[in-house]
């Protein structure tokens, strides 16, 4: 057999299992939810097609559609929660990373005292939880009163200026997924690299922008994209925090939960596909900007 | 870094600064675990971490779960659903991730876009046709649809995490390897899996944990309450328009950490730089 | 290669295990198996598996399988998803948006009088499940709209409790009386305008003014754009009066159950309730619950009892008369009347009474229903697409109370949201 076939066919057989999924699974739902896009779906009837109105009345609508503000709205909280969240919470699983692989007799425990929070996951104790810490007379309250002096405090979760910060500080509050992907990737730095550096009088901090950025940077490349992948979907620490409504004034109205509600509670399946798309889309472009300017920035292992 | 001594005083203002640091963070957890002692009509009008009154009568109500069925079982689906879907995962996702990381072949870049693609697209509105299949498949009301996905690779999140570990790589070992004669496949289970240790077992755990936590698949293809899951559990505690039991839903809520607590206690001392890269010069 | 097909083979192994073990039971004894979707918790579930156990053994050959969610928010998702997949489940119960499945939903007239005896059940619990003429939904009991106070709280106050019925002059003296004796950061009454389920509330006033929300026969609505801007104003008037809690508090609770219930959480003395939560509500604090009527009652009888759910049948079951009989049992069988109590509202079934289901029901219910009863009369039509209108009439409601918006364009947009709900 030729090499070139034999690898292709090598590489396919690795590749069956993912293959028959994509294809089995996969596939048609997305392709129907594409189909969807166009059209109005009550999930009581079937769809019926209608062209792009559900784009046009998206994107501000025309004469004769009328716009959709609640969708432009969750777009913009949608954006700024992405931009605010995602770089604090790598940051701080980051440096949390760092700390948590140092050589301690109770690290095994800081470690996983430091997860439990993640593994709250999407808990309906949240709600409650986030409303103990952040309502007026929550513990955030107490302590600015009552160490700071401060008064005139606002009801932080149920404030539109505040509300969606709550939901940002739950986000990195949950840092535990990337700070476990970040020290799972500082194993696989050599030892070497640092014992030859110190030998060479290297300090810390230049260590850690000459060996551990250099050899972490696929890893830091992968939280970045997914945490961005992930964010732009941001719903259940919305749905539950909010008790499901986006609220107070739809300041934490996500771009999913939008659609979670426009489809399942409004019944316009049709229109929160298009939504979907729409934001695929998005999520689709920025990816590939990232990957693009990755190239200089992310070094893989030798050779490649 | 770590392998430098540090001095004593300096370890000792390392154990302070983290453990300071981790009890702010775990201040609602121990409200929480303090709630779930506390009698369920004072809940709401106790704000302290230490109940007033401490009663173990939640933890005995929610076990008893919804009555005809109790909670001992959502924990055995629970774990039955978890533990499968978490091995095939590993399995295949690696499988996957290492073809894209390591062989060439016609297309891949394609494959490879395509497989980030399927991570953007909003699962609910897939819900319908996803549920539409499974039912042609006659799988509802079973644990399939929720595990046999697994089967086939299809949470991208872990082919490309893998990917990016194996990538990480030096090239040279498995080029050396390859001269010795060894197959594609060897390649792969004798160097790439002992040297990816840490992300599979992230693998295993992300996937343990967010099955745990799946709770919107579950409700959608478990009809029957024997097959209910622990997330199922919890919701049926809450109930808009009778009697909520917030008292059983935050002690079992405490005990559903449990499982996942020692899963991840157990597995984090592989987060260590074990055979991973000793020996193997850049 | 070899060794790589080995291990793909064993896992396709693995997989046929996995169907052998996990792959739906079909138990195929010949009986007709009911399904059953309800929410519920708790309780519900207990004493409805109760009356199902029961119901089997006088039915052999007829098999009722629960499908119970802990909210109606799960609970409807997975019955939209079940009915687009073409596989509803034959019993559904429903809400208030039993009008937004009419279509869906099978037409038990042909069952009324032999499988279902309609003639036992209240007139006014039938007239409610009816539809465009036709029999949609059978009550499972009755609740009424009220005000829930704080008797405890009042009472430490040193305030006067509230008599059952006010006008709402009268009523606004009472919280500027409350006002006064209250604790600070304690307010005499929930901000009715900044809850989610708004619609009742807003519902009663505009029945109170002669103004109701919706005639389904003509698909109209007599509400203005001036008659909402003026119950906007009520609540301005109210909130600039300190009685109800400013909007970022107010907003804090979501008011939707006893956790997120500023009643419950201390932060007011009166908040409003269906009667049939109130026990739900009790059991969340220690301080002692009442009921009063909404302000006005008397004069206008613009209460009403309302189902506070419906038993409803998929137009596709395959057994449709056996659910309908099931339906019956759960509704009039005095049995299963003494199993279920008055968990899902007050019974509207004389025979279900009779077998003394009624006197199980929460004794301040009771009272308050002897009262109010005579100040209702028949329920308004609802208007369609029930939960956008909620939820968009809470949007409006904030836009106000944050002072985004004043209440004439609040007005506007409401009226123009109640005919965007009707056109659609």
């Amino acid at each position: 057999m030729n090499k070139t076939i034999r690898e292709n066919l090598t590489s396919y057989a690795f590749l069956a299992p993912w293959l028959i999924g994509f294809f089995a699974l996969t596939l048609y739902p997305m392709i129907y939810s594409l189909f969807l896009s166009f059209t109005q779906y009550s999930l009581r009837q079937p769809p019926q097609w209608i062209g792009l109105r559900n784009f046009i009345t998206m994107f501000g609508g025309n004469d004769q559609i009328r716009g959709d503000e609640r969708f432009l709205n969750s777009v913009s909280v949608t954006f700024k929660f992405v931009f605010v969240s995602v770089p604090l919470k790598l940051v701080f699983a980051l440096l949390v990373a760092m700390l948590m692989n140092k050589k301690l007799r109770l690290i095994p425990l800081y470690r996983a005292l430091y997860y439990i929070p993640t593994l709250l996951g999407g808990s309906v104790a949240i709600a409650v939880l986030w409303r103990r810490i952040f309502a007026s007379d929550g513990l955030l309250n107490l302590i600015l009163g009552g160490v700071f002096g401060l008064t005139d405090l606002p009801a932080w979760i149920s404030n539109p200026k505040y509300a969606l910060g709550t939901l940002i500080v739950l986000a990195v509050w949950q840092f535990g997924s990337p700070m476990i992907i970040f020290l799972a990737g500082l194993q696989q730095i050599p030892t070497e690299y640092y014992e030859a550096s110190s030998v060479d009088g290297a300090g810390k901090l230049r260590q850690f922008f000459v060996i551990t950025l250099p050899g972490l940077s696929p890893i830091i490349f992968f939280n970045f994209v997914m945490q961005m992948v992930t964010a732009f979907q941001s719903f259940t620490q919305a749905f539950i925090v909010s008790g499901g409504s986006g609220g107070p004034l739809d300041s934490t109205m996500f771009y999913s939960l939008y659609l979670y509600i426009k489809g399942f509670g409004f019944s316009e399946m049709g229109y929160a596909a298009a939504m979907a798309w729409v934001l695929l889309i998005i999520i689709a472009l920025l990816t590939a900007g990232a990957f693009k300017i990755s190239g200089n920035l992310v070094t893989y292992g030798s050779g490649e | 870094m770590s392998i430098q001594k540090s001095t004593t005083l300096n370890r000792l203002l390392t154990n302070i600064f983290i453990i300071v640091l981790g009890v702010s963070m775990l201040y609602p957890i121990l409200w929480l675990i303090g709630a779930s002692f506390k009698p369920s009509n004072m809940i709401f009008t106790d704000p302290g971490i230490w109940p007033e009154t401490c009663t173990l009568e939640n933890y005995g109500k929610g076990w008893q779960g919804i009555g005809i069925v109790g909670f001992d079982r959502f924990f055995l689906n629970s774990f039955t659903i978890c533990i499968l879907s978490s091995m095939a995962n590993v399995m295949f996702c690696s499988l996957t991730a290492y073809a894209f990381a390591r062989l060439n072949f016609a297309g891949k870049k394609f494959w490879f876009a395509v497989m980030l693609v399927t991570l953007m697209l909003p699962a609910h509105v897939t819900t319908i046709p996803r549920y539409i299949m499974f039912r042609t498949f006659g799988w509802i009301n079973s644990f399939l649809p929720i595990i046999v996905p697994k089967f086939f690779a299809t949470d991208a999140f872990f082919i490309f995490l893998l990917v990016q570990f194996i990538r990480g790589l030096p090239r040279d070992i498995d080029e050396s390897a390859t001269i010795d004669g060894c197959s594609k496949f060897g390649i792969y289970t004798r160097i790439i899996l002992p040297l990816t240790v840490p992300a599979l077992i992230t693998t295993v755990l992300f996937s343990f944990l967010w099955t745990w936590d799946d709770f919107f698949n579950q409700l959608l293809y478990l009809t029957s309450p024997d097959k209910y899951t622990v997330p199922m559990g919890l919701r049926l505690f809450l109930d808009a328009s009778g009697v909520s039991s917030w008292g059983p839903m935050f002690a079992m809520s405490v005990l559903s950490l449990v499982p996942a607590f020692i899963l991840f206690f157990s597995l984090q001392k592989y987060f260590v730089r074990g055979i991973a890269t000793t020996g193997i010069k850049g | 290669m070899k060794k790589l097909l080995f291990v793909l083979l064993l896992s396709l192994a693995t997989l046929g295990m996995l169907f052998a073990t996990g792959s739906q039971e079909t138990v195929d004894d010949g009986s007709v198996v009911i399904r059953w979707a309800y929410w519920g918790s708790g309780e519900r579930v207990t004493i409805s598996q109760e009356a199902i156990d029961l119901y089997e053994s006088r039915n052999p050959g007829v098999r009722v399988n629960p499908e119970v969610s802990g909210g109606a928010g799960d609970h409807f998702v997975k019955v939209d998803t079940q009915l687009a997949g073409g596989n509803g489940p034959d019993i559904i119960q429903m809400g208030g948006n039993i009008y937004d499945y009419a279509d869906v939903l099978l037409p038990l007239d042909q069952y009324a009088g032999s499988a279902i005896n309609v003639d036992v059940i209240d007139p006014s619990a039938v007239a409610s499940g009816t539809i465009s003429g036709q029999l949609k939904g059978v009550s499972t009991g009755v609740t009424m709209p009220s005000l829930v106070y704080n008797k405890t709280m009042i009472e430490r106050a040193g305030a006067p409790l509230p008599p059952k019925s006010m006008t709402y002059a009268e009523f606004k003296d009472y919280l500027v009386m409350l006002k006064g004796k209250l604790p600070a950061g304690v307010f005499p009454m929930q901000d009715i305008g900044v809850m989610s389920s708004s619609s009742t509330p807003f519902g009663y006033w505009t029945r109170y003014n002669g103004t109701p929300l919706y005639d389904a026969a003509s698909n109209s609505t007599s509400v203005t754009a001036a008659a909402a801007k003026k119950y906007l104003d009520l609540f301005m008037d109210y909130r600039e009066s300190g009685l109800v809690p400013p909007p970022d508090i107010a907003s804090g609770y979501a008011e939707s159950n006893a956790d997120t219930s500023s009643l419950i959480a201390g932060k007011v003395a009166i908040a409003y309730l269906f009667t049939n939560q109130l026990s739900g509500y009790q059991a969340a604090t220690t301080d002692e619950l009442d009921l009063i009527e909404f302000p006005g009652a008397a004069e206008t009888m613009a209460l009403w009892q309302a189902p506070s759910q419906f038993y409803t049948v998929n137009k596709d079951s395959k057994h449709p008369e056996e659910t309908a009989k099931f339906i019956d049992f759960l509704v009039n069988d005095p049995d299963a009347a003494l199993i279920l109590g008055s968990n899902r509202g007050a019974s509207a079934s004389s025979t279900a009474r009779a077998a003394g289901a009624a006197s199980e029901a929460d004794q301040l219910v009771l009272d308050y229903m002897e009262v109010a009863g005579p100040h209702s009369s028949l329920e308004t039509d609802h208007v369609p697409n029930d939960t956008e209108f909620n939820s968009t009439l809470f949007l409006i409601y904030q836009r106000v109370a944050f002072g985004q918006i004043d209440t004439a364009a609040g007005g506007e947009q409401i009226h123009d949201l109640i005919m965007r709900m009707i056109e659609k």
